[in-house]
């Protein structure tokens, strides 16, 4: 980079995503938060190793094969197009190390291609990994108390680091084939990490039940409250500030909208910041609406709720979700109103799903997710019916239709059948579900027998060494 | 002699990979795999131990019941000191 102007450009990308990336660390900081609070302490230890273990597995497969998938996948494959070429994200690609952008050794790669992802690829690759991090933490938290970690695990691996960019790489690209004939607009990912993730949690709950004493003989639900409430809020509040570096790596930063071949406009140029999609957005716009949407869930769970602290948060959350398909270009009061919606609809969906067909989402994860995030891509349909889905000549507009399509696609297709499946498989070879024995005590009995032992070994010394003081 | 392409910073502007051992890459991509899968593998025989150890506990201390209670009496211990 011999111009100063260009260096500050790409410079500037790199910094802003890795920005983003220290941000969203929180998210994950407050899911491990959250689902010890939530969690009865004979469960603590396994419950945070569980989601802990999600960083270090859903990041080494997706330096192996996720980040590829994104890019190879956008026609399907075979859907509208072949598998295609991404030499830069590959795991033996030389642009997966350190590289200062000039003669690249493999010769698959381009001059330009060398030239930028040297330096994007780690820092683009990072903000995705978060992701991936949340939506396998999304389907942690509906789990606890009763999943072998072996099959989370694997489970974590599937949605991470499989199915999630799939439907990234379909819908949440530039070049998707969601994007380009169903005109499928999820700017800031209702759709593609909520309502995949809550699907996902559905499908491994159907399989893997409810946990021991959740329901009455009668059928009707026990309320197993959160061990410790101050935990969930304070890792509530954590989710809610990871989401903001989540925004804001939804976003690119800084880029000429008349450039790339993009819209096709002789001597002009225009610098904006985009979604992912390359429409220009602002990320003032975005402040505006992550704001009044948190505070349109918040405002409306805390009133149906009657001031539960539980789900007067969730709904803060379930509030953001269920605007932002459409936040990059919503007015801020329509987001208040639309997040206010999504905050109603997790809250009634969640009881009603529990009464009707008893399924124990410990978190109610499926409802701040799924349903909030299904609710908030069919939203944006209806919005922003009309707009154009890209800046490039071709693509079908954002419509209703394409957008309830995306939302099917995203919970069903992608999240809870690919669950149901694997959940089956896991059921039927005994490794779904821990021993009902261990589920009854606890899944730390053994840390907390040791623990006791080790505790009234320490005791039994002091005892001794004061009526040794004594005599 | 050095491990990677770099043996001085004067060219830095033409450089492409800096790391040590360029060409390994395919190696490593396995290597790593096979690091990730034997995680699993591992793993997985050691919560099945885990369990079985958990599963003899309980018998030991006389089923589920009997573990629950002897836990309570200890939370109770603890409270009145």
């Amino acid at each position: 980079m011999d111009n100063e102007l260009t260096a500050l450009g790409i410079i500037f990308t790199e910094f802003y995503y890795w920005v983003t990336v220290v941000f969203m660390f929180l998210i994950h900081v407050g899911f491990c938060v959250y689902e010890v609070g939530a969690s009865r302490y004979k469960h603590h230890t396994h419950t945070l190793m569980k989601n802990t273990m999600v960083i270090p597995l859903v990041t080494v497969t997706f330096f192996f094969f996720g980040w590829w998938i994104y890019f190879a996948f956008v026609n399907g494959p075979w859907l509208i197009g072949p598998l295609v070429d991404a030499p830069f994200a590959t795991p033996w690609s030389e642009l997966m190390g350190t590289h200062m952008g000039n003669a690249a050794i493999q010769d698959t790669l381009t001059v330009d291609d060398t030239a930028f992802w040297a330096r994007i690829n780690g820092v683009f690759w990072a903000a995705f990994l978060l992701f991936s991090w949340t939506a396998a933490s999304i389907v942690s938290g509906a789990v606890i108390e009763r999943i072998r970690p072996s099959a989370f695990w694997t489970l974590a691996v599937i949605i991470g680091s499989f199915t999630w960019i799939i439907d990234a790489s379909w819908g949440w690209s530039w070049n998707g084939w969601m994007v380009q004939k169903l005109g499928y607009h999820d700017a800031y990912a209702s759709g593609v990490i909520h309502a995949i993730a809550g699907g996902f949690a559905l499908g491994v709950l159907v399989v893997l039940g409810p946990r021991i004493g959740k329901f009455r003989a009668d059928g009707t639900p026990r309320n197993i409250n959160p061990h410790n409430p101050w935990l969930v809020t304070i890792g509530l509040f954590l989710i809610y500030t990871g989401f903001w570096g989540f925004y804001v790596a939804c976003n690119i930063p800084i880029i000429d909208v008349y450039g790339s071949a993009m819209l096709d406009v002789a001597d002009k140029t225009f610098f904006s910041a985009t979604n992912i999609y390359l429409q220009p957005t602002t990320l003032s716009a975005i402040t505006f609406n992550f704001l009044m949407s948190l505070s349109g869930g918040l405002m409306v769970a805390y009133l149906i709720s009657d001031g539960d602290a539980f789900w007067t948060y969730s709904g803060g959350l379930a509030g953001v979700i269920g605007a932002s398909s459409g936040n990059d270009l919503y007015h801020p009061i329509q987001a208040m109103l639309i997040g206010g919606g999504g905050a109603f609809l997790a809250y009634k969906m969640h009881f009603w799903v529990e009464n009707k067909f008893k399924i124990d989402d410990a978190v109610g994860a499926v409802a701040v997710h799924g349903y909030a995030g299904f609710y908030g891509v069919v939203m944006a349909g209806f919005m922003l019916w009309g707009y154009p889905s890209s800046p490039f000549e071709g693509y079908a507009p954002i419509t209703p239709w394409g957008n309830f399509l995306g939302a099917l696609i995203m919970f069903f297709v992608l999240g809870f059948f690919p669950a149901l499946i694997a959940s089956k498989i896991l059921n039927s070879m005994g490794k779904l579900r821990i021993p009902r024995e261990i589920e009854m005590v606890g899944l730390d009995i053994n840390h907390e027998s040791l623990r006791a032992m080790e505790a009234e070994e320490v005791a039994q010394a002091i005892r001794e060494e004061a009526a040794a003081s004594s005599s | 002699m050095s491990t990677g392409l770099v043996d001085n910073w004067l060219n830095v502007d033409t450089f492409g990979p800096i790391y040590p051992f360029v060409g390994t890459e395919v190696f490593l991509t396995i290597a790593g795999l096979i690091f990730w899968f034997g995680w699993h593998v591992w793993q997985h025989q050691k919560e099945s131990a885990e369990f079985e150890a958990d599963m003899e506990n309980i018998k030991k201390q006389g089923g589920p019941g009997k573990v629950l209670e002897a836990e309570s009496s200890r939370e109770m211990k603890d409270s009145v000191g």
